[in-house]
């Protein structure tokens, strides 16, 4: 049906899909390049699946501010929402009952001159930079396909809308739009769907690590008065996790009494009863945490993956046609759990090779290339280089991996060049494997599951209601899941994992006389691609819903 | 025709409200906003009659700068100019002061049908499209779930409680307040948004020393936890006992 | 004085002008309450409303006033109040008022406070409790400027039955209006009903609610048999409808229907919070469900902690006694 209807089409010189931190660098350096050139002015266009500009926008988050005083020197005069400075650090590692203070902070640890900022205003700030050059963003439009010439990408088609959910044309259908670019940017943001598609078409992580990815799950909350100093940024590692898993927690302490606790998960855990979101109810549940967020109230809640692998994982980030940018391309540094500044400056590096390209009236890989160069010769690769094996270390065991990042920050990377790794849903195990043969008791439901007690802990659909995700109701599910692998395999393999590495509730196994039935609760979805990720068979692939859809992310 | 639509800008649906420090208001930077869902409604059934019968939509609203947010959308999805009454406070005013400030910018333009949606979902007074009618000395009719227009004249489907429903007819110009529900809203367009940016929206100061007539003295949270009375004992015992309460204490049966 | 505006069609008493004038008499504090009914032809529902223990009832009565139109109305109220002078003008909040009691104020230059739910005495004055944002926030809010004030109750502020009754009738008069017809704008035809394309569960008065508790489809007969003995209508929490066992107009909750009926019956849903935004502004709760310590008994006003599969029986025979 949809290859029939007549499509609006639209050409400009850049399109950027995602107005996230690095398409929106990307255009705001796009024009800024042309002012210093003047001639005739670049049409840019951004894409933006969310409602209105950083509405799924969710992160930590410390800003590291190196990239955003290149972009925007006066960011401070043009009042960019950085809700505080960060004045203490504290690293723990925790344990069931109690804490062990690092004596010092480790250099990637330490935030001196940095900012707590939350990305959802952050980004909507950085939106009205863009605008104000006179820049079109098309907040409420997903790309749903890459549109190519040959090889070579020709633009994105939005989606579709005002389908049903039986797949049928509404009073108000709208078909998507062709949009033509002689330069197109890929800010898709972790596991975008694009670029999954670009990377398997064009094999771009040829020679390359496997990507591997986390899940942040994040709070806002509200808390009593005096119990933490604004500015206040504390880590943890240890406790909930044990030492066969990856990640740790945070609390970013915020004026007006507000506070950030998170918790993040690596996608590369081997328990397959382990659920981040309970994870993350444990760490809440601990004494350092309980102690600054109960009686408090929690405002928002929110999850996303985040792409941890690093440096040797960035597929190659150029194509005929096209660049790749930001968590889609996964700039991002996991030992110092930043990478918004990352995706800020790969989104200038970006503009400047596109700005060049358009100019020279040549798109072609060979000229885009100069992309990486820039890349390799920026403060990117000095940052992310020397610590490019951290996160395989730790796929050894958490002491394996300490060790290693203490190496790494003390020798500034001098180890092997490259430490294998894998790709985080190979390590998840059976239940025959990691329980029954050990002689294990397989628990009732995930590992270490809390009741809520609907004060300090929540159960997964009472978080959805705060992420204020909104879908319409009356379209086709966006999850496309082969479900009669859930039944046959997964399910007695696995136990059905998807229920617990969503944060959303969306997978719901629901026992019938006839069976176990999958349901799909899509309008639950928080975009944060854990699903696309984790799945054990690959069977589940995320595509956008229709435009507009997802979470609010108001002050996330 | 000349259509005048009003909206308005409010907090989103999904949003979680937040009290300022008098608790006498939201703590308006935490909120989003988008356009009131009422009120897009009666734009797209603006829009229609535009189709239909030719002339313009213009779309009036007051409310602070970021108000603009919601015209723009509302020109993208093809209104053809805006007025906006740019006031830093009009955006908690009451009904009366609101109204007043509409009028003064809208009485000039000799509109010959004003929509409004049929309440707002931030104060929800249900008071602005009637009072507006009033003020422009123009008929009104409420809740409208069809519009009809010919020869200057309108038959409009009113709806009254319990299914029950009315024509009314009347001349123009004149006031709707339309029904969520009496269309099926459209989606703003690529060339839609682009258009909108060559569009204009007129700002207008609000008249100055406008005076409320009714004043917030506290927002609350509504109450929660209610008693709750648990019923004992057996199945039969049980039954017998919610239904003597249901129908002598809370009367509900 | 308290003026109320009571409302009638066709000499049909709107049940809901009891429950303003219920109001009335608890906000006199000593003041007279008076009670106005305009119409075409309203002796007999004045004779009505002369049973409450009010001052007096007064027929604001003209051919021009049958039927309602909000022209008509502003016309001839505007004339009356002016003229009885009172403190405060209270009425039902009805789409009828709604359709004029704006434009009246607007008029007569005063406040108008709409949707109320309730009264309070704040520094010498009156403050009423109206609920702002969607129901997600309530409001105290104060009228200014001259008397009177008006103010409209939403429909269940108050109960009908609480009306204080007279000794004897009360004094029925008649203010005489005139009402020019050429004045009158609107032109309405008459009422009539439709046939509904879907339920609409933001009319029912009482809703029996089904969620997982119910485990199968085949038990949603027993769940029909409950709602028939309620004479209620038959909803469901979203997974319910999720599952194809009832449509999604039957649902309840945030993607659902938000419904605030005078009877709300909860069988074995446990109260997500979703579910909850969508129901719990009903006047009276009734919670049924296994687990004791379900979200739903939060806002139940009454709970019983058991098996619906007994339970439900026993209610079905109980009701039909």
């Amino acid at each position: 049906m949809t290859s029939t209807v007549e499509r609006e089409t639209l050409d400009v010189d850049v399109l950027i899909v995602g107005g996230g931190p690095a398409g929106l660098s990307a255009a705001l350096k796009l024009s800024q390049l042309q002012k210093r050139t003047g001639g005739e002015p670049l049409s840019i266009a951004v894409l933006e699946k969310a409602r209105e500009t950083g509405a799924h926008m969710m992160s930590g988050a410390v800003l590291d501010v190196s990239a955003l005083k290149e972009l925007v020197p006066d960011f401070l005069d043009r009042q960019a929402p950085l809700a505080s400075e960060v004045h203490e650090d504290h690293i723990y590692f925790l344990t069931p009952g109690g804490k062990l203070r690092f004596p010092i902070t480790p250099a990637p640890f330490r935030n001196h001159g940095n900012y707590i900022i939350s990305l959802n205003r952050f980004v909507k700030w950085l939106s009205e930079q863009v605008e104000a050059e006179g820049i079109d963003i098309f907040s409420g439009f997903a790309g749903r396909e890459v549109l190519y010439d040959g090889d070579r990408v020709i633009g994105v088609r939005t989606g579709d809308r005002g389908i049903d959910k039986h797949g049928q044309p509404r009073d108000n259908f709208e078909p998507g739009v062709d949009i033509h670019a002689k330069v197109t940017i890929f800010a898709d943001g972790v596991r975008g769907n694009l670029t999954k598609e670009l990377q398997r078409r064009f094999q771009l992580g040829a020679g390359r690590e496997p990507q591997s990815f986390a899940i942040g799950i994040k709070e806002l909350w509200e808390v009593p008065a005096g119990r933490i100093r604004p500015g206040t940024v504390i880590h943890t590692m240890g406790y909930p996790l044990n030492t066969e898993e990856f990640g740790g927690g945070f609390v970013y302490a915020m004026p007006d009494n507000r506070v950030f606790v998170g918790f993040v998960s690596g996608l590369d855990y081997v328990d397959p009863m382990f659920d981040p979101h309970v994870a993350f109810q444990r760490f809440k549940l601990h004494p350092l945490v309980r102690g600054i967020i109960e009686g408090g109230q929690m405002i928002r809640y929110g999850a996303k993956a985040l792409p941890e692998g690093g440096w040797n994982t960035i597929p190659r980030p150029y194509l005929d046609g096209a660049l790749i940018v930001g968590d889609a391309a996964g700039f991002m540094n996991s030992m110092r759990l930043k990478g918004i500044h990352l995706a800020m400056r790969s989104g200038m590096l970006a503009a400047d090779a596109a700005f060049e390209a358009v100019n020279a009236g040549d798109a072609s890989a060979a000229r885009l290339k100069r992309y990486e160069t820039l890349i390799n010769a920026s403060p990117i690769r000095k940052e992310l280089y020397p610590v490019r094996n951290v996160h395989q270390a730790f796929g050894h065991g958490f002491v394996a991996g300490f060790l290693y990042a203490g190496i790494a920050m003390v020798t500034n990377g001098w180890w092997f060049d490259r430490m294998t790794g894998h790709a985080g849903q190979d390590r998840i195990q059976t239940i025959a494997r990691y329980y029954t043969r050990r002689g294990r008791q397989v628990p009732e439901g995930a590992t270490q599951a809390v009741k809520p007690d609907r004060q300090v802990t929540f159960d997964k659909l009472t978080n959805v209601h705060y992420s204020g995700t909104r879908h319409d109701e009356d379209q086709p599910v966006h999850l496309l899941v082969h479900t009669e692998v859930c039944e046959s395999i997964c399910g007695p393999e696995y136990n059905y994992p998807c229920q617990r590495f969503c944060p959303a509730n969306v997978y719901e196994i629901v026992t019938e006389a006839v069976g176990n039935r999958l349901q799909i609760n899509a309008s639950n979805c928080v975009h944060c691609k854990t699903c696309d990720i984790m799945d054990p068979y690959q069977v589940i692939t995320w595509v956008p819903p229709e435009g507009g859809g997802g979470p609010q992310y108001d002050g996330m | 025709m000349k259509i005048a639509v009003c909206i308005k800008q409010v907090p989103t649906r999904e949003w979680q409200p937040r009290l300022n420090d008098t608790k006498t208001w939201i703590r308006d930077q935490d909120a989003s906003y988008e356009m009131n869902e009422p009120d897009a409604y009666a734009l797209e059934e603006g829009l229609r009659l535009k189709e239909k019968h030719g002339g313009e939509v213009v779309v009036c609203s007051a409310g602070p700068a970021r108000a603009a947010q919601v015209l723009r959308e509302a020109l993208a999805r093809g209104a053809d100019r805006a007025i906006h009454v740019e006031d830093e406070q009009i955006g908690a005013a009451d009904a009366f002061v609101v109204t007043e400030a509409l009028a003064a910018a809208m009485r000039e333009e000799q509109f010959d049908l004003v929509l409004t949606g049929l309440q707002s979902d931030d104060q929800g007074f249900a008071q602005t499209g009637v009072i507006l009618a009033e003020r422009l000395g123009m008929p009104h009719a409420t809740i409208i779930m069809e519009v009809q227009a010919a020869d200057g004249r309108l038959r409009v489907k009113r709806e009254l409680e319990g299914g029950w429903f009315q024509w009314i007819a009347m001349s123009l110009p004149a006031v709707l307040t339309i029904q969520s529900g009496i269309n099926q809203l459209r989606y703003a367009t690529l060339k839609g948004i682009m258009a909108a940016k060559k569009k204009e929206i007129r700002k207008v100061a609000a008249p100055a020393g406008l005076s409320a007539r009714q004043r917030i003295l506290k927002l609350d949270f509504p109450e929660k936890g209610k008693k709750t009375q648990m019923i004992a004992g057996g199945p039969e015992e049980a039954a017998r006992e919610l239904v003597r309460r249901l129908r002598e204490e809370a009367r509900a049966l | 004085m308290i003026l109320v505006i009571a409302e009638q069609k066709n000499g049909t008493l709107n049940r809901a002008s009891w429950e303003t004038i219920a109001i009335a008499q608890q906000m006199a504090g000593g003041q007279p309450v008076k009670v106005a009914i305009p119409g075409g032809a309203v002796g007999p529902v004045a004779q009505e409303l002369a049973a409450a223990k009010v001052a007096e009832v007064v027929r604001i009565e003209h051919e021009a006033l049958e039927p309602y139109t909000p022209d008509g109305f502003t016309l001839a109220l505007s004339a009356v109040i002016g003229q009885l002078a009172p403190q405060y003008v209270l009425l039902p909040h009805t789409y009828q008022t709604r359709d004029f009691v704006p434009k009246l104020a607007a008029r007569m230059g005063r406040a108008l406070v709409t949707d109320c739910t309730a009264f309070r005495p704040e520094g010498g004055a009156l403050a009423f409790a109206r609920p702002m944002f969607q129901g997600k926030l309530v409001a105290q809010v104060v009228p200014e400027g001259d008397a009177p004030h008006f103010v409209t109750f939403q429909i269940g502020a108050a109960r009908a039955d609480a009306v204080v009754k007279g000794d004897a009738p009360a004094a029925v008069t008649t203010v005489p209006v005139t009402v020019a017809r050429a004045a009158i704008r609107q032109q309405p035809e008459a009422p009539f009903q439709e046939a509904k394309q879907a339920v609409d569960l933001s009319q029912a008065e009482r809703i029996v609610a089904v969620g997982r508790g119910i485990k199968s489809q085949e038990n949603l007969e027993l769940a029909r048999k409950v709602a028939a003995a309620f004479g209620a209508e038959l909803a469901a929490s979203r997974p319910i409808c999720d599952a194809g066992w009832l449509p999604m107009e039957r649902q309840i909750g945030s993607s659902g229907q938000t419904v605030a009926p005078k009877l709300y019956v909860a069988l074995g849903i446990s109260g997500a919070i979703q579910h909850l935004v969508g129901m719990k502004g009903s006047r009276t709760i009734v919670a049924i469900n296994k687990d004791a310590e379900a979200p739903i008994f939060e806002v139940a006003d009454y709970g019983i902690a058991g098996d619906l599969f007994e339970i439900a029986p026993a209610l079905i025979a109980e009701l039909g006694k």
